[in-house]
């Protein structure tokens, strides 16, 4: 088997990153792949209290790469998903105690053995960013409409790159449909215009997902949440399958002046792009 | 979903076509992939025959569009790691490129229109500004002697084609234009004029070591700076906010240049420009 190793990044701390990394690795070996989360926010780990798995953590990616335990013995086994796997950050340590060389390593190892690695990269752009960029062949870049997260979003393309990671796609979360049909928040099509990717998923805001993450349990299993159902389609679109991308501006006109206007084409939507 | 599998295997099939051509490999890339999806293809196709390969010249056919400089370098990378071809030449289709030409001639004409501008009819209003301004300005007498008003319709720039992303900063000896957006973040700097096809949404700076007659011409612009020698664009003159949403008025060409000491930004009509300078709103 020889898998690949993809980045969750963003720049931005706060979008959605760890997130998206666990919804979609979920997601992924809900498809039957095998899957592995590396969380490399060395110091403020996070991905294993989204997943529910704090309290199984015996051995930490530092370990790893430190050679106190084998890789088997830091691979946390999921409570739900069949196949999948966590590798959890040291919350004691700092991003400067592994190096890039090390992450590379650690990455290809382990695609030999799943399907799909799952990098969960710190917010900003210093090492920690630089060694999880390293091992990927992918990058999922997650922004939210905003301008600062997009500014960010837009740096961060430019250094993958750079570092010949050509094949960036966007996640575009927490989209308002509501304030983007009132004109207060950018367009998924404004985003994706300025920042030049394709995107991979559009994701509505949803307070589902503070409720999951509380629980430890990722939104994908809330067959009800909207931003669950989202997440399930990008790793259908992952696994290479073809779903054509739904705008949840587009799905739920709520009110009926909405609906009159769409019918009409007046829409500010619509005549923002002619 | 089978039906889908059987379409995606054609497409996959038909994605990289691979013929000779005399002592010439010939590659047919489908112009309607996206380039990532392409070099995927490619990977597969060129690795798993590469010792067929290896040495050869190839002509990369990249059908009825123009790459980027970017997607071009990473086609060329993936075909000569993967196969030990050499390139000898990409090839587009001539009608495109053609379009391609008379666009960027186009631009070029408009630009070349709105220098004579800036030597021409705005003549005395920088005439004032230069007897008004003392002291270094060494550099001014050298540019009253240089090219005779309205002789500049070929003007050498470097061209860059694609996004100019947040972070990048772009340094140029001459004119500059760009095919492509210029995004928040991004700067541009060129010691003579800018030109951007595009979405001018960072900050540009023409004239960098001291031009006052250098311009910055956008297709269109909510740049939160622009400066053009030692001058910054008035921010009610802007009124861009980088990254806001996109209203009409940023969809209109703008031009901006030194006019009473301050960088003037005014929508640019062409038609308009050559009868007189700056904002014909003013007149």
């Amino acid at each position: 088997m020889s898998g690949k190793t993809i980045v969750m990044t963003s720049g931005k701390g706060g979008v959605g990153k760890t997130t998206a990394t666990a919804n979609v690795g979920t997601a992924l070996a809900l498809r039957s792949n095998r899957v592995v989360v590396i969380d490399t926010d060395i110091g403020l780990r996070n991905l294993d209290v989204v997943m529910g798995l704090e309290n199984r953590i015996v051995y930490d990616l530092v370990d790893v790469v430190e050679e106190r335990c084998r890789i088997e013995q830091a691979l946390i086994r999921d409570k739900h998903a069949g196949e999948l796997y966590l590798v959890a950050a040291a919350q004691t340590r700092d991003k400067d105690c592994i190096t890039a060389e090390q992450l590379v390593d650690l990455c290809r190892r382990l695609e030999l053995d799943f399907d799909y690695v799952i990098v969960d990269c710190p917010a900003g752009i210093e090492q920690g960013f630089r060694n999880a960029i390293a091992a990927a062949q992918e990058a999922l870049v997650v922004t939210t409409p905003e301008v600062s997260a997009i500014r960010d979003a837009d740096r961060v393309i430019g250094l993958l790159h750079a570092s010949d990671i050509h094949s960036a796609k966007l996640i575009i979360n927490r989209i308002k449909p509501e304030m983007v049909r009132q004109g207060d928040m950018l367009d998924s099509s404004d985003v994706l215009d300025m920042l030049a990717v394709d995107a991979i998923g559009l994701v509505p805001s949803d307070d589902r997902v503070i409720t999951s993450t509380n629980n430890g349990t990722p939104v994908v299993y809330d067959s009800q949440s909207p931003s669950g159902r989202e997440f399930v389609r990008i790793a259908a679109r992952i696994d290479g399958e073809y779903l054509p991308m739904i705008d949840p501006v587009e799905e739920q006109p709520t009110s009926i002046m909405d609906k009159v206007r769409t019918l009409m084409g007046i829409n500010r939507k619509t005549s923002a792009h002619v | 979903m089978l039906v889908m599998a059987a379409e995606r295997a054609t497409t996959e099939q038909d994605l990289v076509k691979i013929s000779g051509r005399g002592a010439l490999v010939n590659l047919q890339i489908d112009d309607s992939v996206p380039v990532e999806a392409a070099c995927r293809t490619l990977r597969d196709r060129l690795a798993s025959n590469r010792h067929l390969y290896a040495g050869g010249a190839v002509l990369v056919d990249i059908g009825r569009r123009i790459l980027s400089d970017d997607a071009q370098e990473r086609i060329r990378k993936v075909i000569e790691s993967e196969s030990g071809l050499t390139i000898k030449q990409f090839w587009c289709d001539p009608g495109v490129l053609a379009r391609e030409q008379e666009r960027i001639s186009g631009l070029m004409a408009l630009y070349s229109r709105a220098s004579i501008h800036t030597n021409g009819p705005d003549q005395t209003g920088v005439d004032d500004e230069r007897q008004a301004e003392s002291g270094p300005t060494s550099n001014v007498d050298d540019e009253v002697e240089q090219p005779p008003q309205g002789t500049r319709p070929s003007v050498p720039a470097d061209i860059v084609r694609g996004t100019c992303r947040a972070g990048e900063v772009l340094k140029f000896p001459g004119n500059v234009v760009v095919v492509g957006n210029v995004n928040p973040g991004a700067q541009i700097i060129a010691e003579g004029d800018i030109l951007v096809f595009g979405t001018l949404r960072g900050t540009a700076h023409a004239g960098a070591s001291g031009d006052s007659t250098a311009v910055i011409l956008a297709t269109s612009s909510a740049s939160p700076q622009l400066r053009i020698g030692d001058f910054l664009a008035e921010e009610d003159a802007l009124g861009g906010v980088a990254g806001r949403r996109r209203d009409e008025s940023d969809e209109k060409p703008i031009i901006a240049r030194v006019q009473n000491r301050a960088v003037r930004v005014s929508p640019y009509l062409k038609n308009h420009s050559i009868d007189h300078g700056g904002n014909p709103n003013e007149r």
